[in-house]
């Protein structure tokens, strides 16, 4: 067994695929995270209280995952729907009964959609409850202010789409609220809903926005996210005097003393 | 556990901050292993419970979309419907509009209020934190569920609620449908920062503990009122009274 296993690590193609050997010691544990793309995300080491669940309950963390989950279901759901409001609802009826995993993924995409909005929800209340917005992570904070809009956005232009009367209803209310927009209220109506009342254009508009521009616009804000919390110092660590100078230049000399130990 | 620590500078017994972190806990440990386990056991187990729940739980779906047959009661998905709740009590632009765009905004601009760095990274600031959080939680749960009953039933002529009262007695729609709901979302946070001042001596970040929540308090409460306890016509009703799925969308 052994053996197999060290004949498949030391071959040509493992090692141009995992550029260093399974980290073991210092300097393997920080070569993994340097090289590898999805993991040098992170810094090489933490203070030990940031890996605590109790800290950040990996909200952030599960919020990132259940956007994968999302991606990799949206996509099979893609091959088979089809947005014009002929199709729509008997695409999804299609997929449910007669596609192999077809219920299951969609059941799974609606559930990870629910997850992600409960937990960012969850997530914005660690970060507040634990003063984890103060400055230097101000802007950080403000990034996540726009990530909760579009992850809310995300949701409910998904719901329009599968043309049944939960879908047109629950829209029909949001049209209502977005109509009733001061001073622009009707322009407001005829941008989202592509003309007088919800019909192809709506659904072709917002299938758009949902399978195209909101990714695309999480992806980019989840990217600064994500580099902010790196520039910022990493997950916040107690302060716990007012910031004069004096203290903070004591304690920024400090954490570098202790990441050169 | 709960040595103190002391920050290079740190004075003693200056403030009553819960020092609670040992000074092993901000000893750095290496990302690998000790951060990576975690996060591939989170995403298993999230993936595997998601997965469950595909299994044994159908997303909901029900007939064709139908213009001409309005479900009742016809509703937004859940994370809107306090939103949609506010729409019971007030103008639709104050709910559906100018509600939702302030909040962001005023939450957006919570770090550039409380602006201090003392407190980062401590689970509720101080020994205030908690008492503050579940009192700011509580008068506002308070406040909410008295303001929604008094709109609820408060008998004015042929209809019920406060607007409907108001303009009874010769108020305009403006000030019923718009000041009036103003006023009291302006008054309970309002209030609640001045009671937290006296009763505590709250400082810049115990304030902010109490607006946040506030908000949270108030969104949970609008959420689960609109969620179960609207019924037909988006009257009050109790749980088990209403229609699922409703009328017009089996
Ligand atoms: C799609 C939504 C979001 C994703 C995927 C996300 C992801 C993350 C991740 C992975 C972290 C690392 C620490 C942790 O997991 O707690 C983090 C930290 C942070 N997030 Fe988010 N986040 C999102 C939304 C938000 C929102 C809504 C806010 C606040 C309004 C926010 C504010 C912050 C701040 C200030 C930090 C730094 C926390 C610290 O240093 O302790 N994020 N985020």
């Amino acid at each position: 067994m052994s053996s197999i296993w060290k004949w498949i690590t030391s071959s040509r193609l493992w090692k141009s695929i995992y550029r260093n050997p399974y980290p073991r010691d210092k300097r393997t544990r920080a070569m993994v995270i340097l090289n590898s793309l999805a993991l040098h995300l992170h810094p090489v080491r933490v203070p030990k209280r940031a890996t605590r669940l109790t800290y950040t309950w990996g909200l952030g963390g599960l919020a990132t995952w259940t956007f994968v989950l999302l991606t990799l279901t949206g996509v099979f759901l893609m091959w088979y729907y089809i947005p014009t409001t002929q199709d729509a609802y008997w695409t999804i009826v299609q997929l449910e009964t007669g596609v192999t995993f077809g219920a299951f993924l969609r059941n799974m995409h609606r559930w990870a959609a629910h997850a992600m909005v409960l937990a960012v929800l969850a997530h914005m209340t660690r970060v507040f409850y634990t003063g984890a917005y103060k400055p230097p992570r101000d802007f950080n904070w403000v990034i996540g202010v726009a990530l909760l809009l579009v992850t809310c956005l995300l949701s409910f232009s998904g719901y329009l789409l599968p043309w049944d009367q939960l879908a047109y209803w629950a829209i029909a209310v949001g049209m209502e609220m977005g109509g009733a927009t001061p001073f622009i209220g009707k322009q407001v109506r005829m941008a989202l809903l592509g003309g007088f009342e919800i019909g192809q254009q709506t659904l072709i508009r917002w299938y758009t926005l949902h399978v195209i521009f909101l990714p695309l616009a999480a992806i980019l804000l989840m990217a600064t996210h994500f580099w902010r919390v790196r520039k910022d110092g990493n997950i916040s660590t107690p302060v716990y005097e007012d910031d004069d100078e004096e203290t903070l230049r004591a304690v920024e000399t400090r954490r570098r003393q202790q990441l050169a130990e | 556990m709960a040595t103190e620590v002391q920050q290079p500078t740190a004075g003693e017994g200056k403030d009553d901050l819960l020092r609670k972190v040992d000074e092993k806990e901000l000893k750095p440990v290496h990302v690998w292993p000790n951060l990576v386990s975690i996060e591939l056991i989170g995403a298993l187990t999230i993936t595997l419970f998601l997965s469950i729940m595909a299994i044994f739980v159908r997303a909901p779906f029900y007939r064709m979309a139908d213009p001409e047959l309005t479900p009742n009661p016809s509703k937004a998905p859940w994370y809107f419907l306090g939103l949609q709740e506010l729409l019971l009590h007030m103008h639709p632009a104050l709910a559906g509009v100018v509600v939702p765009t302030a909040v962001l905004v005023l939450l957006g601009a919570i770090p550039y209020i409380d602006r201090s760095k003392k407190g980062t990274g401590i689970w509720f600031y101080s020994k205030k934190g908690v008492p503050i959080a579940i009192f700011s939680a509580i008068y506002t749960t308070i406040w909410n569920l008295g303001l929604i009953l008094v709109d609820e039933y408060l008998p004015a002529g042929g209809a019920n609620g406060i607007a409907p009262w108001l303009k009874m007695h010769g108020f305009s729609d403006v000030f019923a449908e718009i000041f009036v709901p103003i006023f009291f979302m302006t008054l309970i946070p309002f209030s609640l920062w001045v009671i937290v001042k006296r009763r505590w001596q709250a400082d810049m970040r115990e304030c902010m503990i109490a607006m946040y929540s506030f908000f949270l308090a108030s969104f949970i409460v609008l959420t689960i009122i609109g969620t179960a306890f609207r019924g037909e016509g988006m009257a009050l009703s109790w749980p088990w009274d209403i229609p699922y799925p409703p009328h017009g969308k089996e």
